[in-house]
């Protein structure tokens, strides 16, 4: 099978080139200024397009390159453009979206994929005949392979949308999917002077600070690429201690794959106690310098 | 210049409640009430502000079940003029929820159509797009803040690595994120009231989908639960845990 993969996220569009070529071909639809960058992971041809990477533009220029390459799959990575130009182009084309997938096989000549359901509750695999698949990050590896794809430009049509201003946010150069140890805080916390108390303790155990959303989105004391969950990162390290976390079933689908789960929350019902190894039930400015102390000695 | 504003409203599963089959992994949706989705909810909030600030009136459509009407009435308790609620539809298939939407949403006045960006439970984040092209409209994005003006509509949209100011010529579909507004807490009087308001019922046409759903269970949970409710007991545990796990 053919597919025809985007994604705004270099990241993103390394893996889906690793994972789609289990299939057969693949076609990589990249803005000219990234082609250097993603040639070398070896995707069978490259059509390449110059201007903003606006949702509806992109499902036009899909929607070309597609029929002129007779692709019977479409990859979009899953960021804020990539969904809109996917839900964007399944409603010009008429086609199915299988949105959100973390994983696609091919089991006997049948297209098998999984995502989460129930807001993460749940992991639904489902059979599909959809054409356009979104797709998480992190689905695959992506490798380096030899060989010079031949690429094909093609024009970008106008957006119905005018971009009138970048607003840049900060990042840090820290990625949480990488870490061993991650200290994540949520709401508990209370303020963005609390981190500085944690700090400590996650320099101690090697670890990185992440958090749950609204420490991320909402009062932004942590930046939003530490965020955990449903809409954040998933992340799957040796040790995940929860501080003042409530344990909401949209952060669990984020931290599931941890190894060991430590929580501390002063509140003994919380749910994240139900997806603990160990619970400590307290203030978390209490315990955090006693877990410190006892790990120093 | 008042608006025609058209919010859609979407039913979901209470979450909290739903529990997996400790045997099977399988959940308990069809024995947990409906309530109004979490992003529809900052949508309606959305689309109620935008019209106490530029004016106009506020139609909020639900696909849903026979229960939708109580989720409507909240929504009237919020801001919302007119509502619809279409049955029919049971099934998962965005393009489908899309269709039916897009097509009622055509039937009507609208300058401005407000949604959540990614609905709290099957999140798929399908159905604004969808709509936008099945209406042939711009779409904004995930939006942190709205403002309307001479015909066009500006949005502030989140992205991952930034963001952006975007604007639009209007009709436009905007989809919201979560964190653009804390949604009202209407007065029981406004509840009360909400609950003689007329609400129109239609039945939609339902397709046929093309997935076959394999398994739907929650993934099995082997924690250990050692919870100590006593620092002095716990603490010396979660370290020679803590201690052992990142050697
Ligand atoms: C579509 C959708 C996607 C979402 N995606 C995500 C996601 O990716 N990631 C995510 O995290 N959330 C996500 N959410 C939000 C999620 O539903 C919860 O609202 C959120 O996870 C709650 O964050 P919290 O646990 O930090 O805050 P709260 O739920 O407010 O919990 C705070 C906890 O801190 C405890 N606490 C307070 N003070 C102290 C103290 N001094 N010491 C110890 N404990 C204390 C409290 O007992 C409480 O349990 C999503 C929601 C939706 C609808």
């Amino acid at each position: 099978m053919k597919t025809l993969v985007y994604s705004d996220s270099q990241d993103i569009a390394a893996q889906l080139v690793a994972k789609f070529s289990q299939f057969g071909e693949v076609t990589l639809l990249v803005s000219s200024g990234n082609v250097d960058k993603l040639k070398k992971y070896g995707p069978t041809s490259i059509i390449s397009f110059e201007g903003p990477e606006n949702p509806d533009a992109l499902a036009n220029i899909a929607r070309t390159a597609a029929e002129k390459g007779q692709h019977e799959m479409i990859a979009i990575g899953s960021t804020t453009v990539g969904r809109d130009m996917a839900g964007i182009l399944a409603g010009m084309i008429g086609a199915d979206v299988m949105a959100e997938i973390v994983d696609i096989r091919n089991d006997g000549g049948k297209i098998v994929t999984r995502r989460f359901f129930l807001g993460g509750k749940t992991v639904l695999e489902e059979e599909t005949t959809s054409k356009i698949f979104t797709v998480s990050p992190g689905i695959a590896e992506p490798a380096e392979k030899a060989g010079s794809p031949p690429i094909e430009h093609l024009g970008l049509a106008a957006s119905s949308v005018s971009v009138i201003e970048v607003i840049p946010k900060m990042a840090s150069s820290e990625d949480i999917e990488k870490a061993s140890v991650i200290v994540s805080v949520g709401r508990g916390i209370g303020s963005k002077e609390g981190i500085e108390k944690i700090r400590p303790l996650a320099e101690a155990l090697n670890g990185v600070i992440a958090g749950s959303r609204p420490v991320c989105l909402d009062y932004q004391w942590l930046s939003e690429e530490k965020q955990v969950g449903l809409s954040g990162k998933k992340v799957r390290p040796k040790v995940y201690l929860a501080l003042g976390i409530s344990g909401q079933i949209q952060h669990i689908a984020g931290m599931r794959g941890s190894k060991m789960v430590v929580a501390v929350n002063k509140d003994k019902s919380a749910p994240i106690f139900e997806e603990a190894d160990y619970g400590l039930v307290g203030d978390l400015y209490q315990i955090v310098p006693k877990l410190l102390e006892a790990l120093k000695a | 210049m008042p608006y025609q504003i058209v919010v859609l409203i979407k039913q979901m599963p209470d979450l909290e409640l739903i529990k997996p089959d400790p045997s099977t992994g399988e959940p308990n949706v069809k024995s947990v009430p409906l309530r109004f989705e979490t992003l529809s909810k900052h949508a309606t909030e959305a689309a109620v502000r935008l019209k106490e600030k530029y004016g106009g009136k506020v139609t909020g459509i639900c696909l849903g079940t026979e229960t939708a009407g109580q989720v409507m009435k909240e929504a009237f308790a919020m801001g919302v003029d007119e509502g619809i609620v279409i049955t029919g539809y049971q099934g998962s298939n965005p393009r489908y929820t899309a269709r039916i939407l897009a097509e009622k949403i055509k039937s009507i006045p609208h300058d401005v159509v407000v949604l959540g960006n990614q609905s709290a439970d099957s999140y798929t984040g399908m159905i604004p797009g969808m709509i936008s092209s099945m209406l042939g409209v711009p779409l904004l994005g995930n939006a942190l803040s709205i403002e309307l003006s001479d015909g066009s509509a500006q949005v502030l949209r989140v992205m991952e690595d930034r963001n952006e100011k975007i604007q639009s010529k209007l009709p436009a579909v905007i989809s919201v994120t979560q964190e653009i507004n804390e949604p009202r807490l209407p007065p029981v009087m406004q509840i009360l009231a909400a609950g003689r308001k007329p609400i129109k019922t239609e039945k939609a046409e339902p397709g046929k989908s093309y997935t076959a759903i394999r398994s739907n269970k929650a993934p099995k949970s082997e924690r250990k639960k050692q919870i100590f409710e006593d620092p002095v007991k716990g603490i010396p545990e979660v370290v020679k845990a803590l201690k052992e796990a990142i050697r």
